[in-house]
């Protein structure tokens, strides 16, 4: 029982993580029909940012976390200017590809300039972690769960209930409609990229003093993420969230009951089972044709 | 002066015409080259600039000493992206180069048993640095080892921790790639040998994010010692964290990556009282401490055995090409395997008929991060 419940706590800890990068792949892909290759760029870079300004300059965490997020608002907007704008009224195969070397851009980037040594990213708190009864809870991970589910809280809010969360549910569903409606969609996407790339920001920051600070942190997570998506419904939010806590836990649970090795295929199989039985994810409505 | 048509187009030939030029110039060969195949992307990259920076001290060494054969040597090196078709790629890029006389291969060994191939076709010398013992025993001639291969770091770790420590109940954690499938098969065998038990084995894939389920397994298995096969400095970091942090306090003994600069630097405190096998340690020798001078030198980090077992491949190679008199591959094979009491910064190499230079490793503690020699041991079977 101290294992089922130690192994669940770390589940849920990394599922966090997976479930919000997929978070940035589900609003980018409702706004643009496209999936964003480079999210889990995102993720690696904002980790980067904050070793230069926390570590290397040695300013205060909090600052550091703003001046990261600040970075990354600006990376998603001319990340949005240069990788999907002059491609928007293409298929979405060009932006896909575009998006595919975009992230090869940046983790080559980052590779030039920083290095290819794997860096160290203290944890927001001096404690490491502490125990509960027979569970050891991390205090990263603590945070990781924490911001995950205020981020989903805040992400709820700002679609349900306010003007601009409407807007950006018109741009997705409908363009074109939407533009007859005055919203600006240029500027409704230009949001998205830059809300997506903080987004994935926060999930590299936050995770980073767990798995260290690699250019490849981000392409691992992504997949993991990726997977989560389609299994939570391409393009649902609920479904990208529970998609990624489910292949936390699913892999964490596989990798101590039945095979350590065969981890990361635990993840897979549940999303090659979904893909075969339920194509649309838990929470995709069965859509024939994308009008 | 007015530019015609015919000087642009001049010019423009010129500029096309030029870097062919320059090769053909350098062809006829005012130097010896050896292409290197190393990782500069990937998840390894951070060792492919140690191993670089080991090679090229020796090369600078080599050639203030007068070259090899009255001429400077040259390095050629191509990026293997960490991958083994990554691998393959970068060395047959290198072999298509005739006038590469030898190569520097991989310190992995699931790469070099992917290059193996091509090697055998190309009929150069590869100074390798893999572990896994089966590589030299391939039947393929022209793969020479630069470090000592895991049935010795198994029997060392073994003795180490059956003799020294007295711990007779293990827990080996090893990455499922051919590397630490080699070293589990060589520690499984030399505990068996010693009369020690393993109590559980651990097989994880490379670039885990997660150990939990690994450190609980060897919670629950009443394990009291730990030996390790690890691949990648980050999983090593994760793996002694999440150990520490679980309440796991037994001794362990890991293979040389336990004790790699990264690997003490990412996972800090969690590392400290392990022990090693190291093929490099600074204290064990006169030489291995005059490759630390140099390599202080030019780097801020102490060098490790990514570094060292390049240092000693080029310099063993360039005395080798030196000894054989000329470029000819099979004489400079038979040069290399002729080397003895050769003193090296990994050690003393002494070349058995499969092509392995050395027999013995160093075992080392991690004291609060520093790393100390302890004891090294030589193996003459």
């Amino acid at each position: 029982m101290e294992f089922f419940l130690q192994l669940l706590f770390n589940g849920i800890g990394i599922g966090a993580v997976y479930a919000l990068v997929a978070l940035g792949f589900v609003l980018i892909f409702r706004a643009t029909s496209v999936v964003n290759f480079a999210q889990g760029e995102f993720s690696m870079v904002a980790a980067y940012l904050m070793v230069v300004f926390a570590v290397d300059l040695d300013l205060p965490y909090w600052l550091a976390f703003g001046i990261a997020l600040g970075g990354m608002a600006l990376l998603g907007a001319i990340f949005n200017l240069l990788v999907y704008y002059p491609l928007r009224n293409r298929s979405y195969l060009p932006v896909l590809i575009s998006t595919i070397g975009a992230s090869i851009f940046l983790s080559n980037s980052v590779l030039a300039l920083y290095g290819p040594q794997p860096q160290v990213l203290p944890g927001w708190l001096d404690i490491p972690g502490f125990q509960l009864g027979p569970v050891y809870l991390d205090s990263q991970y603590l945070i990781i769960i924490g911001v995950t589910l205020a981020l989903v809280a805040f992400q709820y809010w700002l679609f349900e209930r306010t003007l601009l969360g409407k807007k950006l549910q018109a741009t997705s569903q409908d363009k074109e409609m939407a533009a007859l409606l005055g919203i600006p969609v240029a500027l409704m996407i230009m949001f998205t990229f830059v809300y997506s790339a903080v987004l994935g920001g926060i999930a590299g920051i936050l995770v980073a003093p767990v798995l260290f600070v690699s250019i490849q942190m981000g392409s691992t997570i992504a997949l993991k993420a990726f997977a989560a998506t389609i299994i939570g419904g391409f393009g649902d939010v609920a479904g990208a969230i529970i998609g990624g806590f489910a292949i936390g836990v699913i892999e964490t649970f596989g990798a101590a009951y039945i095979s350590v090795p065969f981890k990361d295929a635990f993840a897979f199989l549940v999303l090659i089972l979904f893909l075969v039985l339920r194509p649309q994810g838990i929470f995709g409505e069965r859509v024939a044709e994308k009008a | 002066m007015t530019i015609t048509r015919r000087a642009v187009n001049l010019g423009l030939a010129a500029t096309l015409a030029a870097p062919a030029l320059i090769r053909a110039a350098r062809a006829d060969g005012d130097t010896i080259k050896i292409g290197m195949v190393l990782p500069v992307t990937g998840p390894a990259a951070d060792s492919g600039k140690y191993a670089l920076t080991g090679a090229k001290i020796a090369l600078e060494r080599v050639n203030k000493a007068g070259g090899v054969l009255g001429k400077p040597i040259e390095l050629v090196t191509e990026d293997d992206q960490t991958t083994n078709p990554g691998a393959v790629l970068a060395f047959s890029k290198l072999a298509s180069q005739p006038d590469i006389v030898a190569f520097l291969g991989s310190i992995r060994s699931t790469q070099n048993h992917a290059m193996a191939p091509d090697i055998l076709k190309t009929g150069k010398p590869v100074c390798f640095g893999g572990t896994d013992p089966k590589l030299t025993k391939l039947g393929n001639p022209w793969l020479i080892r630069f470090r000592p291969n895991d049935s010795y770091s198994g029997r060392v770790i073994a003795s180490y921790g059956v003799e020294t420590l007295a711990k007779k109940n293990w827990a080996i954690v090893h990455s499922t790639d051919a590397f630490g499938t080699g070293g589990l098969n060589a520690l499984s065998a030399a505990l068996d040998k010693a009369g020690a038990k393993v109590a559980i084995d651990q097989g994880y894939a490379n670039q885990s994010q997660d150990f939990t389920p690994v450190v609980l397994a060897i919670k629950s298995s009443g394990a009291d010692i730990i030996g390790s096969y690890f691949t990648f400095d980050n999983d090593l970091a994760i793996f002694a964290r999440q150990l520490r942090q679980l309440g796991v306090t037994i001794p362990w003994v890991g293979s040389p990556s336990i004790i790699t600069a990264g690997a003490v630097k990412l996972a800090g405190p969690a590392l400290y009282g392990t022990y090693g096998v190291a093929d490099y340690a600074v204290d064990s020798s006169p030489a291995a401490k005059q490759f630390a001078e140099l390599y202080a030198a030019v780097s801020k980090v102490p060098p490790d055995n990514y570094s060292s077992w390049t240092y000693d491949a080029i310099g063993v190679l360039s005395a080798a090409i030196n000894k054989a008199g000329t470029t000819d591959p099979n004489k400079i094979r038979a040069a290399l395997l002729a080397t003895r009491g050769y003193q090296g910064a990994e050690g003393e190499y002494n070349f058995d008929e499969f092509g392995d230079g050395l027999h013995g490793y160093n075992i080392v503690r991690n004291e609060k991060g520093a790393i100390v020699f302890d004891k090294h041991i030589e193996f003459t079977d």
